[in-house]
């Protein structure tokens, strides 16, 4: 539950790798709890079916499975199974799943994307991200959503040198009217 | 009319014109024979050509002999149709369900109209020719639908939709993930973009879309006018693409990965 709805936030980049967010070992910021939630992620992965060929590798295995974590080793590893409840503080244990967590590095089509949540009482209080970077390795915008442009910053000093159009050219007619045939008869 | 006609790398198809640069032929880059230039360029054209007629006579609609103006007419049913109009049905179809109804194949009137995906189906496919002819760096211009070969880089001027002679933006294609771009619009045709139930009037006079292929960018592009500000949210978020929209109010929208004022090359 809590998990879904983290992952829900690397849904803004692509839907399907959900599953794959979810895989990820989580670690708390201080490194001494270790949640192994593996079991309920396979089942979610190549849901919302998307291109399949493109489908990401799910590189949580491979990737860093916590950049927070380097401090905890004292605590080898997880306990596979339990839910990190192994603090002997009964308080604590009443709200064990409150912490900072690090999702492993998950490839997708956008680059590679890493979240962080927090979780205070039971709930989600943050969700940030903590590396966001296209194929070549720049940061990139969590989200695709188009935003107001003025007319000078798309259009480009060189637009001039273009060498084809496009644009709504339905009809011969209109072909003949646009710059497309000019660049045409430029032998561009 | 007696207005000019296009000029020989041109032709016209589907009811509009497709404009081709063959490229250079790269197996002959070793080659200084000059005189070989010239017939390999035609062949190049004459491919392209070749392509385009046999889509024309599956599925233009401008064509009354076509496999679909048979079925629209009523005088084919669509499962006796050759594989490729089926093909192209069964793909329309799909990005019909990937865009939540937004592009479809069926006509408000019942026609069934193919020419949202066939368009880039046979540039694609053109493209495909000039690859296996051994042509580098070649680019096809179908109606307004850019593809460039391969790895190579292509700029690109989108049309401003209140003048068509006229730009209002410019994208260089990169030879990758963005190989191709489309752009659809709702003043030129009206008959072409059938709005989504619900939608008065689309917000969205133009749309282009860039992407890894061009049917992709079609469908998309043709779906984001249809659907309006909704639809590009909803498919920038769940496609790889770049998009800039011109809404009924002259404003210009754009997604975060579309091209704005780079500095000039030195």
């Amino acid at each position: 539950m809590l998990l879904a709805s983290a992952a829900s936030a690397a849904a803004i980049l692509g839907g399907w790798q959900l599953g794959a967010a979810a895989t990820a070992t989580l670690t708390t910021a201080d490194g001494s709890t270790t949640l192994d939630t593996s079991g309920a992620a396979s089942g979610s992965s190549g849901s919302s079916g998307s291109s399949g060929s493109s489908a990401p590798a799910a590189s949580g295995s491979t990737g860093t499975t916590d950049s927070s974590g380097s401090t905890s080793s004292g605590s080898t590893g997880s306990d596979t199974g339990s839910t990190g409840s192994s603090s002997s503080d009964a308080a604590a244990a009443a709200s064990s799943a409150d912490g900072t967590y690090t999702g492993s590095s998950i490839s997708t089509r956008f680059g590679n994307v890493q979240v962080q949540v927090t979780i205070s009482g039971g709930a989600i209080t943050e969700v940030t991200a903590l590396q966001l970077t296209d194929h070549d390795g720049r940061s990139i915008q969590i989200s695709n959503r188009a935003e107001p442009v003025l007319r000078t910053e798309v259009l480009q000093a060189q637009s001039a040198s273009v060498s084809m159009i496009s644009g709504a050219t339905y009809t011969s007619a209109a072909y003949l009217q646009s710059l497309q045939s000019a660049l045409d008869a430029a032998g561009f | 009319m007696t207005a000019a006609r296009p000029p020989a790398n041109a032709f016209a198809a589907m009811g509009t014109v497709v404009s081709v640069r063959p490229g250079r032929a790269a197996r002959d880059a070793g080659t200084t024979d000059a005189s070989t230039a010239e017939p390999s360029d035609a062949r190049a054209l004459g491919a392209v050509g070749d392509v385009f007629a046999r889509w024309e006579s599956r599925c233009s609609l401008f064509d009354p002999d076509s496999e679909l103006s048979r079925i629209a007419r009523g005088e084919l049913r669509l499962l006796d149709a050759s594989a490729e109009v089926r093909d192209a049905y069964a793909l329309a179809l799909h990005w019909r369900d990937a865009t939540d109804g937004r592009f479809t194949p069926h006509r408000g009137d019942g026609v069934l109209d193919l020419n949202g995906v066939v368009k880039a189906l046979a540039v694609e496919e053109a493209g495909e020719a000039l690859d296996l002819l051994g042509r580098t760096d070649w680019a096809i211009d179908a109606g307004g639908d850019v593809l460039a070969a391969a790895g190579s880089r292509l700029p690109v001027g989108i049309v401003d939709p209140a003048d068509r002679a006229a730009l209002l933006a410019r994208i260089d294609l990169d030879g990758g993930r963005r190989r191709a771009v489309a752009t659809s619009g709702s003043a030129e045709r009206g008959d072409h973009i059938w709005t989504v139930p619900g939608l008065e009037r689309t917000p969205l006079v133009q749309v282009s879309v860039a992407a890894a292929d061009l049917v992709t960018a079609d469908v998309l592009a043709t779906a984001i006018v249809a659907g309006g500000r909704a639809a590009l949210d909803d498919l920038a978020a769940r496609f790889d693409l770049d998009a800039l929209a011109a809404t009924r109010d002259g404003d210009l929208l754009a997604t975060p990965g579309w091209p704005r004022q780079v500095r000039a090359r030195g």
